[in-house]
């Protein structure tokens, strides 16, 4: 069969993977964005969606629509509460962006020994299978879970887009990342604006975690594969550019799938580092060329 | 038990030539380099490579430190000189890339099943423990020079305000990465005295949670201190140590779990309500 005969699976696989990668880079991106930090903890939520999701539905037997929403319910309180006793009193002292990647890094890694000392090292799979079924389009094979995945993630990056463009909270987020201190003097409260903001990305953190979990087997340290891809996305897309992390997002996606054209499907990795590493040392703006922000 | 001291110790000398060496970058001079251990791993995976070719440890361990200190010379000539988060991502960057590389340049690395065998510099432990000691101190000692020499004063005056560095006629990019070049010198040597030592590394070596003790090391001791960083690095292992004494009667897993979420506990905390940690000299 000649390779090219594949390629529209392989891009459809890559649709796949990279609307997931958008879900992670668009909530890194976001907080980068208005809060000011490297979002890693966001691979935290990931996981713990993942997880309350198999929770809800497997081990307590909930439909998919009340198991989503109480894993979504969840993610919010997880997020406000790793807002409200980690990132605020850093934020309060002062603390460097520098410090509080590095605490987001420590909760990520906190949240990965929780899952373990939870649920054990053994890899646990979210069994919608009685739900799923797959269509042949000829050229390409795709299930209703993994078309759920695509769909879901653009009605998120829609919802999303409309939050920053067309609302008020959006408008105020947008002042607050421009300068805060005349968002201040306009009336905006900051916190309150980077509750808000959390919440958002709680709620795609949540649906990402869901998503990867349908995709993948969960293992505790899941959370830290798909922020690494997040953030690899960011940085390709244009850091502090949330629609620019959702591009990188898809790129990276596809740019792994249909790598395998050209080599072994091991090197998927190799392939999204090496975008990265190209793009640090001649783009480092991404690829819609935001400026490096100088704090 | 005597044999378990022993390797306490054997780590205990190693990671204090790692976080001393972090502290150098991080805590005097100001540039928080989260792909330290990408420079630790590469020193490792040199020693351990060119060992196993057969070539004698005491050209591999300066080696590896040379090799490392390149590395770290070459991404710090090119980053340092942009303002921003610029260092700080392609450094982190940078460590997510060692381990596709160690992962997949499978004809150089093994890549997942990573490399046995490696050949002890002294095969008592005891006396290699002695021998790590020595190097340690010998570290400790240059970088305790340095830090307190005329260079060690402009890292200084370059993390508390760049700008009068410059101003005051410093060339403040050549000391960043001289700097970062000396920083990554000792991590590679660290990482290839690691590598004799436990004889086999694979690419865990560069994961996150690997890179989180060491930084709670650094942070717990204090930044810009190097006696902070010896006590970090001490308090912590001990710790560590403690625990899995302790609780004989639980799983390893279990306690792996454990004690990852207390040391994380600890940091969090050092990091919201002591940033000086034990005997820093600045914030964190």
């Amino acid at each position: 069969m000649p390779l090219l005969d594949i390629l529209p699976q392989l891009i459809v696989n890559g649709l796949i993977a990279g609307s997931i990668y958008a879900l992670a880079a668009s909530g890194f991106s976001l907080i980068y964005y208005v809060v000011k930090f490297q979002y890693f903890s966001h691979g935290a939520i990931m996981s713990i969606g993942a997880y309350l999701f198999f929770t809800f539905m497997n081990l307590m037997g909930l439909n998919y629509i009340l198991a989503g929403i109480l894993t979504v319910i969840g993610c919010v309180i997880a997020t406000l509460l790793s807002n409200w006793l980690l990132y605020l009193p850093l934020r309060k002292r002062k603390a460097t962006p520098a410090i509080i990647l590095i605490a987001s890094i420590v909760l990520l890694i906190f949240s990965s020994s929780l899952m373990l000392a939870f649920f054990g090292s053994s890899t646990k799979a979210i069994s919608l299978a009685k739900h799923n079924k797959t269509f042949d389009f000829g050229i390409f094979t795709i299930t209703l879970v993994q078309t759920a995945i695509i769909v879901s993630a653009l009605i998120l990056f829609l919802f999303l887009w409309i939050i920053l463009k067309k609302t008020k909270l959006g408008k105020s987020m947008r002042a607050l990342a421009d300068n805060k201190d005349v968002a201040q003097v306009v009336g905006i409260n900051p916190e309150k604006i980077y509750n808000y903001t959390f919440i958002i990305a709680a709620v795609l953190g949540a649906f990402g975690g869901i998503l990867l979990g349908l995709e993948q087997n969960l293992y505790p340290r899941m959370g830290v594969p798909i922020i690494i891809k997040g953030f690899i996305s960011s940085v390709v897309g244009g850091l502090g550019s949330v629609p620019g992390s959702i591009i990188g997002g898809l790129f990276i996606g596809l740019a792994e799938n249909v790598g395998v054209l050209y080599l072994p499907t091991g090197y998927k990795d190799v392939i999204s580092f090496s975008v990265l590493l190209l793009f640090l040392l001649f783009r480092p703006q991404g690829i819609l060329g935001v400026k490096m922000r100088n704090v | 038990m005597y044999e378990y001291l022993i390797a306490v110790f054997a780590y205990i000398f190693i990671y204090i030539i790692l976080v001393v060496s972090l502290n150098l970058a991080f805590g005097f001079t100001g540039l928080v380099n989260l792909g330290h251990m990408a420079f630790f791993g590469v020193g490792a995976y040199a020693s351990a490579l060119l060992t196993l070719h057969g070539i004698p440890w005491y050209i591999a361990l300066p080696a590896s430190g040379l090799i490392a200190g390149s590395f770290g010379a070459v991404i710090a000539a090119i980053t340092v000189r942009l303002k921003g988060d610029y260092f700080q991502i392609v450094a982190l960057g940078l460590a997510f890339i060692a381990i596709a590389v160690s992962r997949n340049w499978i004809s150089l690395t093994r890549g997942a099943l990573g490399l046995p065998g490696i050949p002890d510099i002294i095969k008592n432990n005891f006396y290699y423990m002695l021998f790590l000691f020595a190097v340690a101190l010998l570290s400790v000692v240059f970088l305790y020079w340095l830090t307190n020499s005329e260079t060690g004063k402009i890292f200084q005056a370059i993390r508390d305000d760049e700008t009068a560095a410059a101003v005051l006629g410093k060339n403040t990019y050549l000391y960043k990465v001289l700097s970062i070049t000396i920083s990554t010198f000792f991590a590679g040597i660290a990482g290839s005295l690691f590598a004799h030592y436990i004889s086999f590394i694979d690419p865990t070596i560069f994961d996150l949670e690997f890179f989180v003790i060491i930084l709670a090391m650094l942070i717990v001791g204090g930044l810009a201190s190097i006696s902070g960083s010896i006590l970090g690095v001490t308090v912590i292992s001990l710790l560590l140590s403690a625990i899995s004494f302790v609780f004989t009667n639980i799983s390893p897993e279990l306690i792996g779990a454990m004690r990852q979420m207390l040391l994380m506990l600890i940091l969090l905390l050092i990091l919201i309500y002591r940033p000086r940690g034990m005997f820093g000299k600045v914030d964190v």
